[in-house]
């Protein structure tokens, strides 16, 4: 098998170093050692998500992950969870707009173990497929949407404002949830011609990071891997193409059974991959992201009109990024009122750019979320994937914090300028209808209940 | 196009190798002058640092009517010091790239701060000041008051946490703190004051009842100098531990029914009190819970999600309310909530919980099998260096144990408890914390739809209140 080069360990890469391989069918390796803990990760990436769905399937690539665990050739039934579990080991698989992962975290000596389960998979999935996993697992996504959108208040906020932000027939206007016809319209067939489509070894980059032997873990990854044939069923994306902004302010006003009024909206930003986007999340972390932030200052903390008041950030590499502003107004305060200061500050933000301070602030936060990420051999397998498939070069991982850090003030203040702007927003707002009798005034449970999950990552097997 | 399965070359399925040995970090247990109690341990590699601080500040010693008290205090810790304005210390924080998190609950109030190795002793000269010398300004508890009072709503909206709150209500005696909302109710929130927040922090906060554990890559880091300068410099006056009131609970079987019109699943919560980390069958009933309900293998997801498809997934588990030493007796006084939880469409409640209640039946008369034991074992026990990969995780653990008064080996402990218990162990702890006589239901759903076809169960008085 060819051998890729050998990078150097890089300033601000936290001592992550990675290799790179590949197999005569086109299968991407990416190894990392690291012996400090007697685990590793296996991560495999499919370069297939949502986007890739076509008009009356959405949520098809969802549903395939799920049927990815429902058993291959060698292995029976929930055989894949089964193994993994016995061994001592973790795993799960998620599905976003622009790709399908999955990745079994194991104790070192049950490595092997995860290659030949997933080699079983990509190899031999549609011997073991039948109609009963698909009617029982289409099931269990109906009872996934239910539980995390559509019975819980402001569910499907998100699922609107990508609705709104990129248009009807745009690849990225659905999420990968999908819609409950969809799911119920999906077919045997379907499932088939997707895997036959997308899952395929020249379409996968498999990260390998912990405690392992090089040598040893590529040669199990050409023994089991190796013989599975690649091929070049797949279709590209719908292109993504869109203007940097909406051009007009969209709106949707929603009449729900919610706890409060709230003011949403989504920003076209620009691609990942861009330096443009890192002074994006930079912006957006200045404005809204924490405790110190310029929204929370402003909306929870002086005006006391918010209860909690951010900015989220998915990057997509595809179409344009999306910034995600999110507010719950506090009392009987009424949207317009939040939408004046809102603007108020985007517009002075945007004139002024941040205070040296505030960039410090920023830079030192993202820094400490990118360590937070490659404190796990998981969290480091899964960038080494994302570089991979998204970029084509897992070496940008290691310098993905460098490149943060680099960004100036005045990049952040011209791309607020650009983007954050009325003309380029899709606005959400919640009216509150009453439902039955108002509730006992009462609460439990943990803190920060207010504060929504942002986390527009994708959907997951468990 | 030809089918990839007849092609490719499968291989056997491959044995695992030689096991490297892991144990959980014994962490070092140092006191400062100040009577501060400290357990730190290096994690090498771990390059964001976790500090938990435990206050001895119970939620069972709130004044009376000022339920929530002990919540508002924990957030306004950060709201400002003897050198910083509250948005001064949340930006100082920030410009550590820290994070600073504070909550009450039953057993204490944690904090937990997080923040990469090499800001680390700046972060913990914030966090210093903050337990011992907060402003505590009096707009800012009032704006905290009217943030709380903004969450309650949320709160209600929430299907999982309705749950949790009515099954409190219910579970617990009224003149328990437990049966009552842990950050209070509206009334009660209402009445609290910056002065009020003083004086509960004046009682029950001070260096010599506290602990701090600090985990993570402390290579070329003088932790000794660092915190001495900075939680070093907290003075307070000794105190005497508080009693810890009995945990009682009732747990005749019956449902009830948070009203929820138009709601298109069901959110379950079925729970009672049974035995906490001091009570010899923890691992027992540890390893009996995850064969009923650990994960999407286990017995009741097997049948309701995998086999019927009702749900995403339900879970059973353990979960410690309160623990206290064993008392001149042994006996332990402390309890865990043991619970099976998760949501299930609308129109299959009731067939989703007869199938629960069978699963339950079934485990009961045939119990577990040696199998089932010998894989829930090697996952428990397996997963230990997955699960501890991160400092927070260590940190998360060793503060817990010093909440719950337990020996810093514990869990070190567990894991070889957990291997030498064997199958009739685990099924008689797994079947005695979960009688099927014994289990208090709360529903959050749709009562027109749902309350009939439980009724017709037989698994206790069905009442129905308002969502």
């Amino acid at each position: 098998m060819p051998m890729g080069h050998t990078a150097t360990e890089q300033a601000g890469s936290g001592g992550l170093t990675a290799t790179e391989h590949r197999l005569a069918n086109g299968l991407r390796v990416v190894l990392s050692e690291d012996h400090l803990t007697p685990v590793a990760a296996v991560c495999l990436w499919y370069d297939v998500g949502s986007r890739h769905e076509v008009k009356g399937r959405t949520g098809l690539a969802h549903l395939f992950e799920h049927l990815m665990f429902q058993g291959s050739a060698q292995v029976t039934g929930n055989g894949h969870f089964e193994l993994v579990q016995g061994a001592g080991g973790s795993l799960n698989g998620t599905t976003s707009f622009e790709r399908t992962n999955y990745f079994e975290t194991m104790p070192t000596h049950q490595v092997e173990l995860a290659l030949w389960l997933e080699a079983d998979r990509m190899g031999s999935l549609l011997t073991a497929l039948d109609e009963e996993s698909l009617e029982n697992q289409r099931d269990v996504v109906k009872n996934e949407r239910r539980q995390r959108y559509d019975n819980v208040p402001y569910g499907t906020a998100f699922e609107r404002l990508v609705a709104m932000a990129y248009p009807e027939g745009h690849p990225y206007h659905h999420t990968p949830i999908g819609s409950m016809a969809d799911l119920d319209a999906a077919s045997l067939e379907d499932a088939r011609e997707f895997f036959r489509t997308y899952y395929a070894p020249n379409n996968a980059v498999l990260a390998i990071v912990g405690d392992i032997d090089p040598e040893q873990t590529l040669a199990w990854i050409e023994k089991y891997f190796g013989t599975i044939p690649s091929h070049d069923g797949k279709r590209p994306p719908r292109d993504g193409t869109l203007p940097d902004v909406i051009g007009g302010q969209l709106r949707e006003v929603v009449e729900e059974e919610v706890p409060a009024r709230a003011l949403m909206a989504a920003y076209r930003l620009p691609h990942d991959g861009t330096r443009e986007a890192d002074a994006a999340d930079l912006a957006l972390t200045v404005l809204g992201g924490g405790e110190s932030s310029r929204l929370h200052n402003r909306l929870v903390r002086r005006d006391r009109t918010a209860v909690a008041a951010g900015f989220g950030l998915l990057r997509l590499s595809g179409a344009p990024s999306l910034g995600w502003l999110d507010v719950k107004t506090s009392g009987g305060v009424e949207v317009p009122d939040i939408e004046a200061a809102v603007d108020e500050e985007l517009a002075r933000f945007a004139e002024e750019g941040p205070t040296p301070e505030e960039m410090e602030r920023a830079q030192a936060q993202l820094e400490r979320e990118w360590l937070d990420r490659l404190a796990t051999v998981g969290g480091r397998a899964d960038e080494l994937c994302r570089y991979a498939v998204l970029f084509g070069d897992p070496q940008l991982a290691l310098t993905a914090v460098e490149r943060v850090l680099q960004v100036t003030a005045e990049e952040v203040r011209a791309v607020a300028q650009a983007r954050l702007r009325p003309d380029n927003r899709a606005v959400l707002v919640y009216e509150p209808v009453q439902g039955a009798e108002q509730a006992d005034a009462e609460a439990d449970g943990d803190h920060d209940a207010a504060a929504d999950d942002n986390d527009a990552e994708g959907e997951s097997a468990q | 196009m030809s089918d990839a399965a007849t092609t490719m070359t499968f291989h056997p399925q491959p044995q695992a190798g030689a096991a490297r040995p892991w144990a959980f970090p014994a962490p070092e247990r140092t006191e400062l002058s100040n009577g501060l109690t400290v357990l730190r341990c290096h994690r090498p590699g771990q390059q964001v640092v976790a500090v938990e601080i435990n206050l001895a500040a119970p939620l069972d010693a709130e004044p009376a009517g000022l339920d929530g008290i002990a919540t508002i205090m924990a957030r306004a810790l950060s709201e400002g010091t003897d050198k910083h304005t509250a948005e001064e210390f949340a930006a100082e924080l920030e410009r550590c790239g820290a994070t600073l998190d504070a909550h009450a609950d039953h057993p204490a109030v944690r904090v937990s701060l997080e923040v990469p190795v090499s800001r680390l002793p700046k972060a913990l000269g914030l966090l210093a000041d903050a337990l011992r010398a907060p402003a505590f300004p009096e707009g800012e508890v009032e704006r905290l008051v009217r943030n709380r009072l903004d969450e309650i709503p949320h709160e209600l909206a929430n299907p999982a946490r309705r749950a949790s709150m009515a099954l409190s209500k219910e579970l617990f005696p009224a003149e328990s703190r437990m049966s009552r909302p842990r950050q209070g109710t509206q009334e009660t929130v209402e009445g609290i004051d910056a002065a009020a927040v003083r004086a509960f922090y004046e009682t029950h906060v001070r260096p010599s009842t506290s602990t701090a554990v600090v985990v993570g890559d402390l290579t070329g880091v003088d932790l000794d100098k660092a915190l001495a300068e900075t939680l070093g410099a907290w003075t307070g006056g000794a105190a005497e531990r508080r009693p810890m009131p009995p945990i009682t609970a009732d747990d005749t079987g019956r449902v009830i029914i948070v009203d929820r019109p138009g709601a298109v699943q069901t959110q379950l919560l079925i729970a009672r009190i049974g035995a906490d980390r001091h009570d010899r069958v923890w691992p027992a009933q540890v390893l009996g819970t995850y064969c009923l309900g650990g994960t999407l293998t286990s017995r009741l997801d097997r049948v309701l999600r995998e086999e019927k498809g009702y749900t995403y997934g339900v879970r059973a588990f353990g979960q410690v309310l309160r623990s206290a030493a064993p008392d001149a007796s042994g006996g332990a006084t402390g309890a865990a909530l043991l619970a099976i939880s998760g949501s299930v469409a609308t129109e299959v409640t009731g067939p989703a919980l007869e199938d629960l209640w069978k699963v339950l039946g079934t485990l009961k008369e045939e119990g577990l099998t040696d199998a089932e034991r010998d894989v829930a074992v090697q996952n428990l026990v397996g997963v230990a260096p997955l699960k501890y990969e991160t400092a927070a995780a260590v940190a998360g653990t060793l503060a817990d144990q010093v909440e719950q008064h337990l020996p810093d080996d514990f869990q070190a402990q567990l894991y070889a408890r957990l291997a030498e218990t064997g199958t009739v162990e685990a099924t008689a702890a797994v079947v005695s914390a979960f009688p099927t006589d014994r289990l208090v239901t709360v529903l959050v759903g749709d009562a027109s739809q749902i309350e009939e076809p439980v009724k017709a169960l037989g698994i206790g008085e069905v009442r129905v209140i308002q969502g």
